[in-house]
């Protein structure tokens, strides 16, 4: 009865609809694109191998959100970490001790967005936009913007190798891994749901005794040390570390989670729906490139899904008759 | 022609509330006419429908014979009616010419501002008022008093004829208060309407022609100030209406050793309070809006920062620096705000009952579902919630049920309440579902909780509470037991200057 | 606060004087005629767009693409001069999509309630789209030699023309600011929406002004660079919504709306632009000014932040000394 009632939760209103709008993108692009080649083996491992720097950019911003807070440092964030990750590896670092410096450079900045936001009290948004942008001249300044080759074989395999007939990379189970582990994070303990009623309203949650502070600079700091492993990632799999990084897609996670349910109020969505809503964007942008649109279209194309997504967000509000402050 | 302001069988209900019945009274220009009543009276519904921020369900509001027929706060200004509210109508960056100017400044050439001319006017005005403001200076770094005066300056410089305070005194010092006084008796004799809203009885009689008193919506006294007297006018506001509610109610009557011990306590609003709570007790709280209770509430709830005094819990003095030290202490607060501070609305009832008690809920890492549901309905149907599931969400609840899913939170079988704030729990509650709150207050003692009770309505606190605390401006002002207490001790204590 | 906020400028006026000082001493060419010219121009960009910035931040708005929407403006002026249309004309097309954007971006943020900043990050990866798509990302040549005229010209043989509309901007802008009915209406809606409303004053319509004039503004921005470079770039000011934000709070226009001055904006622009230039005077890597742009915008947030509080806690002390 248990399982039944989970299954029913899991499959509401919005989860139909999201899950209708992912067979409408894959059936559109299958028709439209030669001979079916949307649904090719090869270009479905594609999207796999694209999916984990999104899913973890989405998953950073997404808990963020939940908890009524957002993140537009991510995509500099993991810019920045990546190429950190793959200087210090060019440099002879063993890559156990790269990895854990990169992740805990990611880590704090992070924790100084947390600091910007909490103690000092300015609106997220704007504190962590400039914090991207010294990210980004960091970025650029590390190694004066020409890319790092990435040569250890371990990383390089994990960033390349499939397994399962060339179907399954590396990438795709960790991306897996850390979806199944936010679900059940978010869903299941007791910080998963500190972090929805203190998006819900901050001040009960205060007064029942839980920490908004304290898990707001645990947010934040997630949040950095995922786009820190986004960026390594990457930088794996291009066996590069870049000045462009996984800038784009961090605008692919704010709107995959926002499609998937979480509303930038705060208080509510879960990681099914955002999941979903990760391959629609996925498909989506994959599919442009398989018909062939040019990269300049598909900018214009990220705005508006953006727009859509706020849309389907202000529609949702609107019906649970939320009100929306106006700028922050 | 002289000014005439007449309201005719005003009707206002909001749900599970006649906020206002057939009220009907008239003022003349040249006229202070003070409204008088509790708090929840109906005195801010009917300046709200004046000012055109609510509208009437029935009745209408004459002007100089003109009927009104406002849609917006906006046409309630054009067609002459000004109110000033106690939050500030101003822009704390702009200079007081602007601010008494705002958006209308007078028209220089060329449909221009004319900053000079801007100056001379409001300079004009404040001259015509005797004051000594500069009209360059930005408002907010005015004194609260001068910006109050800015807010009438720009009342008068719009000609209203009807011009509406609404507490105004509040935040004034005595000599601030004669500046006021001597403000509005201008006013008066430019043949202004004037309506005062205040609770201060020493100052209805110094600047009031007339008193209107309204109780629980009604219009229970007209008179002039001249003829009546404090006695009067206080036996007028509390009636005479007590039902038998209380007689039934089962009292706890074992109260035992000291369990809360409050002395000197300070913040930057509350001034030396003390008291004792004791197990089994019920203290409550009486005062105006505004006196400090809810402060006190949440200074021992660790919720604002304390500057100074002892707060100790069963003989041991305790400093909470956050909420979760004093829920850790077996503190517990239901704020006066539910939907703002109290729940969490776009949650199911389930979260918001085991909000404190996620860490006991546990089973290895995960939350335990099934003690959640078992929590939950347990507290359903103790408190008779009205509700299909747990799961429902709170915001479709209605008042009642949702303060009962607060008190549920408090009370489960998890929790080790000893004490419990109970910050204005039947506001905003009918009549029926208050009969059960006031019995659960009473089965909370009868377990042996300690119970703060803070209430506006008088007849409440009189009524449960075993001692009452009344407040006035951030200070103690007198505690008395259930038996000396009368509504009229309490409200002269409460109105005290 | 009125001498709070002019010791803030005065304050600031010093801090342009030592960065000016500190990279004169450190590279002498700092100050020469070239560079002071590079310093005027650069300013007049990030100065065009930041006047437009700077009334929407009063006015309680924001628009972060505004950047994109000067590119995408740029290159549509320069594509319309290739069709032989004279460039008053393509100007004025120009400055009418502009506005257009701006009011587009103001339906969305009034109409449909979308949080300002969001709604215009996906604007800008919109326009941004559109500027590559018409341009496949190359630059469009101009050949009109008298809209080449409108970046050469200099007044007096001095000034920069790019200078000279900024300054004139400023004075126009801050007459209207200091002046007119609307200036106030402005104020008024970033300080206090109810206190607006109540005047008559609709917020919505004054921000949708702000948000059209600041459309406007921004392509006006990118065709005076691209008259300058004598070719339109779809990329060239991408990142100037940053940049005049930074001009703008540094300057002290309050991020929350409601207050700030023309002066302060354009000592802003003083201490932003002196500082920049400096960073590549001293022949930093020129990414160093992506950092400095971040870095100073936090700083500037920094003191916008304590400013706020000193009042706050000015105001509170005040009336503490009040209930006693």
């Amino acid at each position: 009865m248990e399982s039944a009632k989970g299954f029913k939760k899991f499959f509401n209103e919005k989860m139909v609809t999201l899950l209708v709008l992912l067979v409408i993108v894959v059936a559109a692009f299958t028709v439209l694109s030669k001979n079916g080649s949307y649904l090719h083996p090869a270009n479905i491992r594609n999207i796999f191998s694209l999916m984990v720097v999104t899913s973890l950019l989405t998953l950073a911003v997404g808990c963020l959100m939940i908890s009524g807070n957002i993140d537009l440092s991510t995509g500099a964030n993991g810019t920045l970490c990546g190429i950190l990750f793959a200087l210090l590896l060019q440099g002879g670092v063993a890559w156990p001790v790269a990895l854990i410096a990169t992740l805990l450079i990611g880590m704090a900045i992070g924790a100084f967005n947390a600091t910007l936001v909490n103690i000092v009290g300015f609106q997220p948004f704007i504190a962590t936009m400039a914090v991207a942008s010294v990210a980004k001249g960091l970025t650029y300044v590390a190694n004066n913007a020409v890319a790092v080759p990435v040569k250890d074989p371990v990383i390089t395999w994990i960033g390349t190798e499939r397994f399962f007939n060339n179907l399954l990379p590396v990438t795709l189970i960790i991306a897996i891994v850390a979806f199944v582990f936010y679900t059940v994070l978010m869903g299941a303990t007791e910080f998963g749901r500190s972090v929805y009623l203190i998006g819900g309203n901050r001040e009960a949650a205060r007064l029942s005794g839980i920490h908004p502070v304290k898990i707001s600079y645990i947010l934040f700091i997630n949040s950095g040390m995922l786009s820190a492993l986004a960026g390594i990632l990457l930088a794996a799999r291009l066996k590069s570390g870049t000045v462009t990084g996984v800038v784009n897609m961090q605008f692919s996670g704010m709107t995959a989670a926002m499609l998937g349910g979480v509303s930038f109020g705060g208080g509510s969505g879960g990681f099914g729906g955002v999941f979903i809503g990760m391959l629609i964007i996925n498909g989506f942008n994959n599919g442009l490139t398989v018909l062939g649109v040019s990269s300049y279209w598909q900018t214009v194309a990220s705005g508006v899904l953006l727009l859509f997504a706020l849309t389907v967000d202000y529609l949702n509000m609107k019906r649970r008759g939320k009100r929306v402050s106006k700028r922050g | 022609m002289e000014r005439c302001l007449e309201f005719k069988g005003i009707e206002k209900a909001f749900p599970g509330v006649r906020a206002l019945q057939d009220i009907n009274f008239r003022v003349k220009g040249g006229r202070v006419l003070a409204l008088l009543g509790e708090n929840g009276a109906g005195k801010s519904t009917l300046l709200k429908i004046m000012s055109g921020d609510l509208r009437a369900d029935a009745g209408t509001i004459t002007l100089n014979g003109r009927e009104m027929n406002f849609s917006s706060p906006n046409d309630a200004i054009r067609a002459g009616i000004s109110v000033i509210y106690q939050e500030r109508q101003l822009v704390p960056a702009m200079s007081v010419a602007e601010n008494i100017f705002p958006g209308i400044p007078p028209r220089g050439a060329l449909g221009l501002v004319a900053g000079k001319q801007l100056k001379r006017q409001a300079q004009e005005l404040i001259d015509k008022f005797g004051l000594s403001i500069d009209p360059a200076a930005p408002v907010g770094t005015l004194s609260v008093a001068y910006q109050q005066m800015v807010e009438i300056m720009k009342a008068y410089r719009r000609d209203s004829d009807v011009i509406a305070f609404d507490e105004p005194t509040a935040p004034l010092t005595d000599a601030e208060i004669a500046i006021l006084f001597d403000l509005i008796r201008r006013l008066k004799e430019a043949g202004k309407i004037i309506l005062y809203v205040s609770h201060r009885l020493s100052e209805i009689f110094q600047v009031t022609d007339e008193i209107v008193v309204l109780k629980d919506g009604r219009l229970v006294a007209e008179m002039k100030t001249s003829e009546t007297g404090e006695q009067e006018l206080i036996r007028a506001m509390v009636g005479r209406d007590i039902g038998d509610t209380y007689a039934g109610l089962n009292r706890n009557d074992k109260i035992g050793e000291v369990l809360l011990e409050v002395s000197h306590l300070e913040t930057d609003v509350l001034r030396d309070v003390s008291f004792t709570l004791r197990r089994g007790e019920i203290v409550g709280f009486a005062g105006l809006v505004g006196a400090g209770r809810t402060e006190v509430a949440r200074a021992i709830f660790g919720a604002d920062p304390v500057s100074s005094g002892e707060i100790k819990i069963e003989g041991k003095p305790v400093r909470f620096k956050t909420p979760k030290d004093a829920i850790d202490a077996g503190v517990a607060l239901c704020p006066e705000d539910r939907k703002e501070q109290g729940l969490v609305l776009f949650r199911s009832v389930r979260d918001n009952v085991t909000m404190p008690i996620l860490a006991k809920v546990k089973r290895g890492l995960f939350l335990d579902n099934h003690a959640e549901d078992e929590i939950t309905i347990d507290a359903v149907k103790r408190y008779a919630i009205k509700t299909p599931t747990v799961d429902k969400i709170v915001m479709e609840l209605s008042g009642g049920n949702q303060q009962k899913v607060i008190l549920g939170r408090w009370t489960s079988s998890k929790m080790t309440t000893k004490i419990l704030i109970l910050d204005e729990p039947t506001k905003g509650i009918d009549v029926g579902t208050k009969a059960e709150v006031y019995q659960m207050v009473c089965d909370f003692a009868g377990q042996g909780i300690g119970v703060i009770f803070i209430s506006s309505e008088l007849t409440e606190v009189v009524n449960i509470s075993d001692t009452i605390v009344v407040m006035h401006g951030g200070r103690v002002t007198g505690q008395m037991t259930r038996q000396e207490a009368t509504e009229e001790k309490v409200l002269a204590l409460a109105m005290l200057d | 606060m009125k001498r709070l906020l002019r010791s803030k400028t005065v304050m600031l006026v010093y801090v342009s004087a030592v960065v000016v000082a500190v990279f004169f001493i450190m590279n002498h060419n700092y100050l020469s005629g070239d560079n002071i010219r590079g310093i005027m121009n650069n300013m007049s960009l990030s100065g065009t767009l930041g006047v437009g910035m700077a009334f929407l931040l009063m006015g309680g708005g924001i628009d972060l693409a505004a950047g994109a929407e000067g590119c995408f403006g740029a290159v549509l002026v320069a594509l319309l001069m290739k069709t032989g249309m004279p460039w008053p004309v393509a100007m004025l097309l120009g400055l009418m999509y502009g506005a257009a954007a701006g009011a587009l971006n103001a339906f969305l943020i009034n109409g449909l309630n979308f949080m300002g900043f969001i709604a215009t990050i996906a604007m800008s990866s919109v326009y941004n789209g559109f500027a590559l798509v018409l341009t496949n990302n190359q630059n469009v040549a101009i050949s009109n030699q008298a809209f080449w005229r409108v970046g050469s010209y200099a007044l007096f043989g001095v000034f920069p023309m790019a200078f000279v509309i900024l300054i004139g901007l400023i004075a126009v802008y801050g007459f209207i600011l200091a002046k007119t009915r609307f200036g106030r209406c402005i104020l008024l809606c970033g300080g206090n929406r109810m206190a607006a409303r109540l005047a008559g004053v609709s917020p919505k319509k004054v921000t949708t002004i702000l948000y059209m004039n600041c459309g406007a503004l921004a392509t006006l921005a990118g065709s005076v660079l691209a008259a300058r470079m004598h070719n339109a770039s779809p990329t060239a000011v991408a990142t100037g919504a940053l940049d005049a934000i930074t001009a703008a709070v540094l300057g002290g226009v309050s991020f929350m709306g409601g207050g700030g001055s023309i002066g302060g904006l354009l000592i802003g622009l003083i201490l932003l632009n002196t500082f920049n230039n400096g960073l590549i005077v001293v022949q930093l890597p020129s990414y160093w000014q992506i950092v400095s742009q971040g870095a100073l915008l936090i700083i500037a947030l920094c003191v916008d932040f304590f400013n706020e509080r000193a009042k706050a806690l000015a105001l509170k002390s005040s009336s503490a000394k009040r209930a006693v």
